[in-house]
């Protein structure tokens, strides 16, 4: 997307920056009231902020969907306790490149975010844990963070209020599991990134086993805007239970994909023939993966339906995730789609729980029997019953993010399914 | 570099690896900055790697090779001078991605990872990028390259060193 584009989101809470040439330099930046916020919440008593993010309603922009203040709210109050703030930005949900999007640009807005949450909630040092393959993306933050600690709004005794915050990047090694938070930690450890059993959750026992607390980039950088302006201006948009904007990372058959910000709620529909320009080539939607690849497929009919917040997309039997929106037209085969999805979480199991290890591989299996010349339409079936058996049984949500597309593809797509795995294999 | 050459950061890497340990409350923490460093400097994880970290972090060869054996982008095996990443995930391969990584591994004469015969390049299939708007893509090293097709893809990599 180009600036002009960007433009269109320049009143809402996060691209609000994006159309200003130059904005990654902190003096840009500064001109166009970036850090202003910062100064005025260490005025503010630290309680209070937590207190106004909390009525804001902002939930984590991960996937989960977890309200970011009531989280807040379970970390120790103790102001001299050591403890961390990290930042996922490990962004690896296949659909999902918001948050890439997001700091490329504008990486002082998560910096800020960052500066207040760490104020707030009263952590010494934090990390920005970004994926191995952002690497330009890590030096951008790296530039950023330079200069803000240039202008003492990192480092110790910031702003002179006796407060020490420390902010480092560390990036990842390429493993899409180091998204889960737990594996995050375990990664950030040093050690292979896999998740650990909660609880004890890591706002009461994080890294290094102190109290931590993990937050999305975008999370974190709506923070500023909701500290600026208020939580009941941040409620203007939304519902009530989805309050706020938030990024759409749109790819596939549209003919402009790219990320967007728009309030929750925000239909399909409009999302895709408004601001993404309509269908490619005019084609007609056939499907569309709303939250990225582990949410379960809608149809063309649920598609133009929903709207684009927490509780509409789970009443439509799928999850808005982290907002990575796939668009599928009728060329497609959803027999091809899911074979990636299958063959993705396969790969990126961490080995660590048999039903994830062996299940997501079965799955894969099953799928692809017709390699073998081995297939039948009952294999839809084993594999329905195969993905419902992994769900719940593991420590971390993969089984479950690569059980739920594959049975929420069956509902929707059976028949499709069927002739694909007994179709003969493709040459 | 073979298996067995002796290996140790340059001065200004050893300066860089000190400045790590700063940023970080214990030396686990800063196994997987470190590895990066060692892999920009020697281009993959050999044994003799390992041995001069493990002496460097006081920290057990085995437990740095489960670490390095974790992740995609560490490598314990001898790369090419230049990494090609070809997404393979949901949305590049709607374009053409997966098509587009076998065009690859043919036209070079190569498989997974395994180096060109003149060393040159080191392709391989990764999880999903994270530029399904620029779909199918590719990085080549530290670079993305968005909207790429066989033909842009193998110009692009004939042109590297």
């Amino acid at each position: 997307m180009d600036y002009k584009d960007v433009a269109n989101y320049k009143n809402y809470a996060l691209l609000s920056y994006h159309h200003i040439p130059g904005v990654h330099n902190i003096e840009v930046f500064e001109r166009a009231g970036g850090y202003e916020t910062m100064k005025k919440c260490f005025e503010m008593d630290p309680e209070a902020i937590k207190e106004e993010v909390k009525q804001s309603g902002l939930r984590g922009r991960g996937g989960a969907g977890f309200a970011t203040g009531v989280k807040w709210g379970f970390f120790t109050k103790d102001r001299n306790a050591k403890k961390y703030l990290l930042c996922n930005a490990d962004e690896s949900e296949p659909g999902t490149f918001k948050d890439r999007f997001l700091v490329e640009k504008n990486p002082h807005i998560l910096i800020e975010g960052m500066i207040i949450s760490a104020w707030a909630l009263g952590t010494q040092k934090g990390y920005i844990y970004i994926r191995g393959e952002f690497y330009h993306q890590a030096m951008v933050l790296e530039r950023a963070l330079k200069e803000a600690y240039a202008k003492g709004y990192l480092g110790k005794n910031i702003m002179g209020k006796g407060f020490d915050f420390d902010l480092y990047v560390h990036r990842g090694a390429g493993a899409y599991i180091c998204g889960e938070e737990t594996a995050l930690i375990s990664s950030l450890e040093g050690q292979k990134g896999q998740p650990k059993l909660k609880p004890p959750f890591p706002a009461i026992k994080g890294y290094r086993g102190l109290p931590t607390m993990v937050n999305n980039v975008e999370s974190l950088a709506a923070v500023p805007w909701i500290m600026r302006h208020g939580a009941a201006a941040y409620k203007q948009w939304g519902t009530e239970k989805s309050p706020g904007t938030k990024l759409f990372s749109i790819s596939g058959d549209v003919n402009k994909p790219g990320v967007i910000e728009v309030p929750l709620s925000t239909t399909l529909k409009e999302i895709i023939e408004i601001h993404c320009g309509g269908m490619r080539n005019g084609n007609k939607l056939k499907a569309v993966i709303p939250g990225g690849s582990s949410s379960p497929v809608l149809n063309a009919d649920d598609s133009y339906a929903v709207k684009m917040d927490y509780e509409d997309v789970a009443a439509k039997g799928s999850m808005l995730g982290s907002g990575a929106i796939i668009i599928i037209d009728e060329t497609r085969n959803m027999g091809d789609i899911l074979k990636y999805t299958l063959e993705f979480y396969h790969h990126e199991s961490c080995g660590q729980c048999t039903p994830c290890r062996e299940g997501t591989g079965w799955l894969e299996a099953i799928f692809k029997r017709k390699e073998t010349g081995k297939s039948s339409k009952s294999d839809i079936v084993l594999l329905d019953k195969t993905a419902a058996s992994m769900r719940g049984q593991t420590i971390c949500a993969l089984a479950d993010a690569a059980a739920m597309p594959t049975q929420g593809m069956i509902k929707v797509f059976r028949e499709e399914l069927e002739q694909y795995v007994t179709a003969a294999p493709k040459k | 570099m073979s298996q067995t050459e002796k290996f140790e950061f340059t001065p200004d890497r050893l300066a860089l690896y000190k400045e790590y340990l700063t940023r970080y409350d214990d030396i686990d923490s800063a196994l997987l900055p470190t590895l990066h460093l060692a892999q920009e400097q020697n281009g993959w994880l050999s044994d003799s790697v390992v041995a001069y970290i493990s002496e460097l972090m006081g920290l057990p060869s085995i437990r740095i090779k489960e670490v390095i054996s974790f992740y995609d982008m560490l490598y314990d095996q001898p790369v090419g001078r230049n990494i090609v990443h070809v997404c393979t995930n949901i949305t590049c391969s709607m374009f053409g991605g997966r098509e587009i990584y076998s065009g690859l591994l043919k036209h070079f004469e190569t498989g997974y990872l395994t180096p060109t015969r003149d060393g040159r390049i080191s392709i391989q299939k990764m999880e999903c990028l994270g530029a399904c708007e620029q779909a199918p893509c590719m990085r080549v090293n530290n670079d993305y390259v968005g909207n790429i097709d066989l033909q842009s893809a193998i110009s692009k990599l004939e042109e590297l060193p």
